[in-house]
């Protein structure tokens, strides 16, 4: 019986990909055309694979603008784009945009979100979106959620995952998160690839991107090809995605041994390595620093005092994201993007 | 880069902001009164990126300022006194009461002056980073410009030499988010200023300009890479004017809350104080002293400038040329 023709969201960040390691490192630009050429991508793939409707916020920088003109042009009409509905939301050029938007569209009941950002775009829809999975897309500075990937087969797998061609229990995957709280404070903040722990006493540029600012580095999966802070422990002490365990490390300078690691785009520095260790589901770790800040995702976003008691606790029960290579191969085995002739995108079909 | 910063820092970094401050709202009150001549510009709100830049300059790095420029002033470390009767127009000011707020500037601390043209500051630093260049000094040099002014030919001019020749130079596009009354987000064609950066060569970012330690910490990273012959940079701070473009605008283009929930939820002074006291950097009587401190030095400037002589026909002619008798 066929599924009923889905809708899926997409939210691209604006601001992501501008931050302060565009002078401390080599990190490049990712422009508000490129997330609108990406998000184009996107279209022609799931109007390929039968996405009808698709829901995107507006913003304050074009990138909506640009994709809704591109929606009334030639390439939307040859390709079958879905129709795009704006959702016109107050706009307040923060985190809380993104955060409203995947609420909507939850609200809206859609398939899955293609998120185009970094880590910490990833992480704020993943605090709203509930059940609904997620497809991810790099657009940030160092990205180690995200897998940088294609948008036109990543959207080939989300089109196909959200018309339910290929079953979930083969096409989407749970991941795992870090739950930071500081009663003191009432905060209570997910992170989705790891905390840093940083004697740096304000959130000040957010960035971190120096050995020497970092303490203890906590991650849910650690990846020995990473790039950024989770790259320390992926090349001391690696964990997969699929791992029901996470890791740590603490640093210091003065340690015997320093790893050489990519902590941003350009910046191979040596981290002096003390301790390691596993990080075991719903065991609250205390920090070895008194005071200093808490880096979710690459971005200082706590700062605690003496008076504070940070934890950090690993849980399992973390987004759900399309498995973009498994879904690709299982289309693969069974022909599912073979279209017979009549289809309006079998090239014998008149335009 | 770090922002580890010592306590007597962080007392002059509220100093500074406390003092714009204190500055902008006594002339707001003052300039209705008519005895103030000309238009000022008030820079209140915007504290954090004059300050969180100058923190890491000396009077040998050269600042060149726009219309609102008594912020950068201060921060650069101009005299309070006789900035206040320079904008009273008296003698005693810092131009000897003939350049008035636009126009206001103190070569011997590196201030090469505010600017009624809009994007005039930036050819101007970029030939203070080329003599410093020259010379062989690590001095630096830094325009601050508006987001009007980014759309400005000399600003992209003086970009465009800037990383061609290397300069040791920094452009500062401080985003209040309207050109006097048109929104930037309607008049500037690129998402953000700070993208502009790429097309000219050099790295650019968004900074928080409501966050002291943001701009300290972006500023300081740009200087440093200037100092150490890495060239120019763009920083983008995005803030917001607490006042109309110049005193008497009536604001009709801004939402009626739109500043007063800046002030309630945002501020720089606020979020400054809230942080290090609550880090344990700084106590509240420390910085209710500041406050105290700079109340009684602003209401003394505004006394001795009110009181100052006029400049007189005589001195026409005088500080035009730089060996004019």
């Amino acid at each position: 019986m066929p599924q009923p023709a889905p809708t899926v969201g997409i939210i691209a960040n604006p601001a992501s990909g501008r931050d302060l390691r565009r002078l401390t490192a080599s990190a490049g630009l990712y422009s508000s055309t490129d997330k609108a050429s990406a998000i184009q991508r996107l279209l022609a793939a799931f109007g390929a694979t039968g996405v009808e409707r698709v829901l995107m916020p507006t913003d304050m920088t074009g990138i909506a603008a640009a994709v809704l003109k591109a929606c009334a042009g030639p390439n939307a009409r040859q390709q079958h784009w879905p129709k795009l509905q704006l959702l016109d939301l107050p706009l307040t050029q923060t985190v809380a945009d993104t955060r409203l938007a995947t609420r909507r569209m939850v609200e809206a009941g859609v398939a899955l979100i293609a998120v185009l950002g970094g880590d910490g775009t990833h992480k704020a829809v993943a605090a709203e979106a509930a059940g609904t999975p997620l497809l991810t897309l790099s657009t940030g500075t160092n990205n180690a959620f995200p897998e940088l990937r294609e948008a036109t087969s990543a959207g080939l797998a989300g089109g196909l995952l959200a018309c339910g061609r290929v079953p979930s229990s083969l096409g989407l995957r749970r991941n795992k998160r870090l739950l930071v709280e500081v009663p003191e404070q009432q905060l209570s903040e997910w992170a989705l690839v790891e905390v840093a722990v940083s004697p740096q006493r304000f959130i000040g540029a957010r960035a971190l991107s120096h050995s020497d600012d970092l303490v203890e580095v906590f991650a849910c999966f650690a990846e020995p090809h990473a790039i950024g802070l989770s790259a320390l422990l992926g090349l001391w002490n690696p964990v997969s995605r699929q791992a029901q365990h996470g890791a740590w490390v603490r640093l210091n300078p003065g340690a015997e041994q320093a790893l050489l690691a990519p902590v941003a785009p350009g910046l191979v520095q040596g981290c002096g390595i003390t301790a390691s260790g596993i990080l075991n589901p719903g065991e609250p770790h205390r920090l070895s620093l008194a005071c200093g800040t808490l880096a979710l995702d690459g971005e200082r976003e706590i700062e605690f005092a003496a008076c504070d008691t940070p934890t950090i606790t690993l849980d399992t029960c973390g987004p759900l994201t399309v498995d973009v290579e498994a879904v690709l191969a299982h289309a693969a085995r069974h022909h599912l993007l073979a279209v017979p002739r009549g289809h309006r995108l079998h090239p014998a079909t008149p335009c | 880069m770090s922002t580890h910063l010592s306590p007597e820092q962080l007392l002059h970094a509220y100093e500074v902001m406390r003092t714009i401050r204190v500055f902008e709202e006594r002339l707001h009150v003052e300039f209705a009164t008519g005895e103030i001549p000309g238009f000022v510009h008030l820079y209140a709100g915007e504290e954090a990126s004059a300050a969180g830049v100058m923190a890491h300059l000396r009077h040998s790095d050269c600042i060149a300022s726009n219309h609102r420029g008594h912020g950068h002033c201060i921060a650069k470390g101009v005299d309070v006194y006789g900035m206040m009767a320079e904008i009273y127009g008296k003698k005693t000011g810092v131009c000897g009461g003939k350049g008035g707020s636009m126009h206001i500037a103190d070569l011997e601390k590196g201030m090469l002056g505010a600017n009624g043209i809009v994007g005039a500051g930036a050819p101007l630093v970029a030939g203070a980073a080329l003599a410093a260049k020259i010379k062989g000094t690590d001095d630096v040099a830094i325009v601050f410009f508006g987001d009007g002014g980014s759309n400005e030919g000399a600003v992209f001019e003086a970009m465009n030499l800037a990383s061609v020749m290397n300069l040791p130079c920094i452009f500062v596009a401080e985003n209040n988010g309207y050109a006097e009354a048109t929104a930037s987000n309607w008049s500037v064609a690129c998402d953000h200023i700070a993208d502009r950066a790429a097309g000219f060569g050099m790295p650019g970012v968004t900074i928080d300009g409501f966050d002291y330690f943001a701009v300290h910490e972006a500023a300081g990273a740009a200087i440093e890479r200037a100092r150490s012959g890495q060239g120019p940079s763009l920083i983008e701070v995005k803030l917001s004017r607490y006042y109309g473009h110049f005193e008497g605008d009536a604001q009709t283009y801004r939402a009626p809350d739109e500043v007063k929930n800046l002030r309630e939820q945002r501020d720089c002074l606020m979020q400054f104080r809230n942080k290090t006291t609550r880090a344990g950097l700084l106590s509240p009587e420390q910085l209710d002293a500041i406050d105290a401190r700079v109340a009684d030095l602003i209401e003394d400037a505004v006394v001795r400038a009110k009181a100052a002589p006029k400049p007189q026909p005589a001195d026409l002619l005088s500080d035009v040329y730089v060996s004019y008798p």
